[in-house]
């Protein structure tokens, strides 16, 4: 079988290789015949392909270990669900799987516009044939899935690594692959339309519902990642801004930038060069991004191995995208010229302009952060990282941000905002965003990231609130009708504009997940059976050790018992599995206990058989099941807006409902326990005693006088004269009720400051940290005040004062706005 | 040229040193230095109290009994360092495997900073990268 499926790859060459030259040869010729066999070949790819997959399935199903890939990713225990996805556990799998994804794709793009867009399609095949083409090279060449063994067969399999042995993980990679695969058809039909140069805006109608699923598969997958990392990881986050992830997320920024641009070139004919310049960055990042992870790069734990042919070959093809991509965007300028100018900074398109500089910028920072150690190690030859620290200074502002112009964005009306207009929509979004921050401020969170996330997310809620509102009361007045039917005919009138508020909404949700990640709570437990520790407003009781086996892993699991205010609320038991063949590297089984105010996270992170010690590793988790609840809500935005015409007319009146259903059966899915919302742990942890020991043993020094090592590390230990009299005093003071600041101003006061192991934290410090977000601040209003000197600039007349604006009613004119809007937004 | 040219490119190149200028300051403080353990030992004393990411194989490991405090050897070509850390450790830490350390160096040893150990994982690319594996145990 493995030699027949090597043969179906290059069999599947050469087709696509015919599929390419007669739609070109075809479209130059004009010649029908052959753009229909062109066409012909290029569905048989798509069939050739699947038969492919086909034959490495079977072989995994069945434990075909003559085939090297399948020994390496599978043995004969593993369930069946999980040897299906071993399809796409490896690099040369994975290659294969992305190029079926892409035929398939490419063959249903073409089928669904072969008659509307006729001139745009054999163009658009020999592009995606030629993809195709690059990435089966890569596979008859270099990294064929199909490889047998030469000599000796092995009569079992590796295995999948246990880490991927997860629901998630097993649904993650290929959601991820959908997404990178579905951006190459816009930009298929982006270069067809520049090839032809048929510009008008009728390829962006096919461009931009394929961006919208690609986008949706993309942010599943971004989810979904989260999700397993979370979950089968063990290290209480989801998000560590490692070069994987990054490469998901950085054509993520440049499709959200454009499904935003498509709409005012859709509304007001502007931003053509844009939202071409935006397709071909976003298809070329999901090369980039496959290129940064498979060639091995960037440096990067997850140990990609080097692999030079590979990163030339790519390096190769991303050279020949932005030559032949740009280099027809600069032969087809004069047809992108804009049709309209910006007339007023404050109006919906300059605050869309600014989302998406604020995206590509980011997509920018994301790309530069990554490349980084790379970058400096070709110009310096020393290797620099940097950490997430560095991504988060920059991401949570720009985060922020662009929050805020999800709220601030639909309030302005398209061409120019009138000042009164503003002051009555903004009244109360801003008044909501001054109340959350109060009560969160209230509350006792001192956070100000988060205190700012909720004040902003409180704002965007409401604004999209007002626009439902406003927009049902239009419609009510205009058709007599209910507020519920009028909203339900809004939403299928302005599925587009409804759904993209409602993916909003999914979004605002989401930033109240990461906003929790703000005062989030770690501590260590070192428990032996019976004893117990508290940790935020949980006490966890450590029970008993146990080591059990199954055919496939050895599992040891910890046993604790929960109590919240005195009355025990459940046990929870993380476990370690050691899975046959990987018992170097074990999976830790996270117990997680799910509540929408905070999550309980217990990692079983050492142990010790003979005296039954267990050592969990808590994390108290605020708001991070909103996370992937705001998914939910977002998904269903996105199926609104995806939504074609006919279906909706059909299902108009119950599909909206149906989504609420939905939605609601997701809240209680995720949430066990409703009645925990409001008491949730605002406190601030006490700290841990042996925690706090622990800390000060690092931060202050052994003043044995040999060492210059911190208490904890003095090699003299445990019978150093220097710890033996410190490590009492520690004891009283913390038992005495001392805070580790009093205990290290005792010491400092006994010993001097050079028992401190770290200067103490002076003012300057603190200002060197807030002086980047100063100079940003300035630079901000800086180019603020420039912008709107400018659109000032050509002093018109006739222009209204501010004032005069003010004292005009808005009212009719908003009227007028919201109805002319309704009517032909879609 | 005109003058919206000229002002678009002026705009351009606000925005640009702007953003540039405090991409710099910010990175200064962001950085850490990859090393192995060898290339830190050629001259440990210029890199004492810098940040680090310490790559090298564990041997020696120890840890002191009933809390979470290790003391291990990192090594790579021959040349040790002896590092101290508090804290969980990942699955894959043990004697001779490949791990990068945060922290800094002092004195007397690493310090690896809270959350600083770094075992290398196995990748699902390449199951079969056992990598060269430190002498010891």
């Amino acid at each position: 079988m493995a030699s027949f499926g090597s043969f179906t790859l290059l069999a599947t060459f050469v087709v696509a290789a015919y599929a390419l030259t007669s739609s070109v040869v075809g479209a130059r010729r004009r010649s029908t015949a052959l753009i229909a066999s062109g066409i012909g070949a290029f569905y048989l790819t798509a069939g050739l392909l699947t038969v492919a997959s086909g034959v490495i399935v079977r072989a995994f199903v069945v434990g075909d270990f003559t085939i090297k890939y399948v020994q390496h990713y599978s043995d004969s225990v593993q369930p069946l669900a999980y040897r299906i996805a071993s399809y796409w556990g490896g690099l040369d799998g994975s290659i294969l799987f992305w190029v079926f994804l892409l035929s398939v794709f490419g063959s249903v793009a073409v089928w669904v516009n072969r008659e509307r867009h006729r001139e745009l399609i054999p163009w658009v095949v020999a592009v995606i044939a030629a993809t195709e083409m690059f990435f089966i090279f890569i596979m008859a060449v270099h990294n064929n899935p199909f490889d047998p063994f030469l000599t000796t067969v092995p009569a079992e399999g590796r295995g999948l690594n246990p880490l991927l042995q997860n629901f998630y993980m097993a649904i993650h990679p290929p959601s991820l692959y959908t997404g990178f695969v579905a951006m190459t058809i816009p930009y298929a039909f982006g270069i067809a339309a520049l090839v032809t140069g048929h510009l008008d805006d009728s390829w962006l109608r096919a461009v931009r519902r394929w961006t919208m699923i690609g986008w949706l598969f993309l942010t599943f997958g971004l989810t979904l990642g989260m999700l397993w990392a979370y979950e089968e990881l063990g290290w209480g986050g989801f998000w560590a801004w490692d070069p994987v992830e990054n490469a998901g997320l950085l054509p993520w920024f440049t499709a959200t930038a454009f499904l935003h641009s498509v709409m005012v070139q859709e509304r007001r004919g502007m931003l053509r060069v844009w939202n071409v310049t935006l397709v071909i960055v976003t298809f070329f990042l999901t090369i980039f991004g496959t290129f940064m992870t498979r060639s091995g790069v960037v440096q990067s734990v997850h140990a990609f191995g080097e692999d030079h042919w590979l990163a030339g070959v790519f390096s190769v093809f991303m050279v020949v995208i932005i030559v032949f991509s740009f280099g027809l965007v600069l032969y087809r300028l004069p047809l992108l010229k804009s049709r309209h100018e910006l007339d007023s900074w404050m109006s919906r398109e300059a605050a869309f302009l600014a989302n998406n500089w604020i995206l590509l910028f980011s997509a920018f920072f994301v790309l530069f952060a990554t490349m980084f150690p790379t970058l400096a190690e070709a110009v310096s030859g020393r290797r620099l990282t940097v950490g997430p620290p560095f991504f988060n200074k920059w991401m949570l502002p720009i985060g922020l941000i662009l929050l805020l112009l999800t709220g601030i964005a639909p309030l302005l009306a398209w061409r120019k905002t009138t000042l009164s207009n503003l002051l009555t929509l903004f009244i109360w979004p801003v008044s909501a965003a001054i109340v959350t921050g109060a009560a969160v401020y209230g509350l006792g969170i001192r956070v100000w990231v988060s205190g700012l996330c909720f004040a902003f997310c409180a704002f965007v809620f409401v604004t999209i609130l007002q626009e439902f509102v406003r927009g049902a009361a239009v419609r009510k007045g205009a058709t007599g009708t209910d507020v519920v039917t009028a909203m339900i005919g809004l939403v299928g009138r302005s599925r587009r504009r409804y759904g993209g508020y409602i993916v909003h909404v999914g979004i605002v949700l989401m930033f109240l997940g990461f906003a929790g990640q703000g005062y989030k709570q770690e501590a260590q437990l070192l428990l032996k059976p019976g004893q117990q520790s508290t940790v935020g407003a949980f006490t966890i009781r450590h029970d008993a050790l146990t080591v059990t086996s199954d055919q496939q892993k050895q599992m040891i699991t910890g046993h604790a018992t929960i109590s919240r205010g005195g009355a025990v609320i459940g046990r929870m038991d993380p476990a370690k599995w050691f899975f046959v063949r990987h018992e170097n590297e074990p999976t830790s089984e996270v117990a997680i206990r799910r509540a929408p105010g905070e999550d309980l996270y217990i990692v079983l992170a050492g142990y010790e058989v003979e005296t039954q010690t267990a050592t969990y590793a808590v994390t108290i988790n605020p708001l991070v099941d909103w996370i992937w609840f705001g998914f939910g809500v977002l998904a269903i935005g996105t199926f609104i807006a995806l939504l074609p015409e006919s279906a909706f007319a059909f299902a108009a009146a119950r599909l909206p409902a149906g989504a609420v259903t939905t939605s609601l059966l997701l809240l209680l899915i995720l949430l066990p326990s409703v009645g925990r919302a409001q008491d949730a742990g605002m406190s601030v942890a006490p700290v841990q005693s042996s925690d706090a020991k622990r800390k000060l043993e690092g931060e202050l020094m052994c003043m044995c006088g040999g060492c210059r090592a911190p208490m904890n590390n003095c090699p003299m230990a445990p019978g150093c004269h220097g710890l033996r009299a410190q490590e009492p005093k520690i004891d009283a003071m913390l038992a005495a009720g001392s805070t580790p600041e009093v205990v290290k101003a005792a010491f400092v006061k006994e010993y001097g400051e050079a028992v401190l192991l770290e200067p103490p934290d002076t003012g300057f410090n603190k200002l060197a940290w807030l002086f980047p977000y100063a100079v940003g601040a300035a630079g901000a209003t800086a180019i603020g005040l420039v912008a709107w000197r400018w659109s000032h600039a050509p002093a018109d007349p006739a222009a209204p004062s501010a004032a005069a604006i003010g004292a005009a009613g808005g009212d009719p004119t908003l009227e007028e706005k919201l109805d002319d809007e309704l009517r032909d937004l879609d | 040229m005109s003058s919206k040219a000229l002002k678009i490119a002026a705009t351009c190149v606000v925005l640009l040193a702007a953003l540039g200028g405090l991409m710099y300051t910010t990175l200064a403080d962001g950085t850490e230095y990859y090393m192995h353990v060898d290339e830190v030992m050629t001259n440990p004393v210029k890199w004492e109290g810098k940040r680090l990411q310490l790559h090298g194989y564990v041997n020696d490991l120890r840890q002191r009994p009933n809390t979470l405090d290790y003391r291990f050897q990192v090594q790579n070509n021959g040349k040790v360092i002896t590092a101290s850390y508090s804290g969980v450790v990942p699955d894959t830490f043990k004697n001779g495997s490949e791990v990068v350390l945060k922290g800094q160096l002092h004195g007397e040893g690493f310090q690896v900073e809270p959350n600083g150990v770094l075992a290398k994982c196995p990748s699902r690319y390449n199951p079969n990268n056992a990598g060269p594996v430190g002498a010891g145990s």
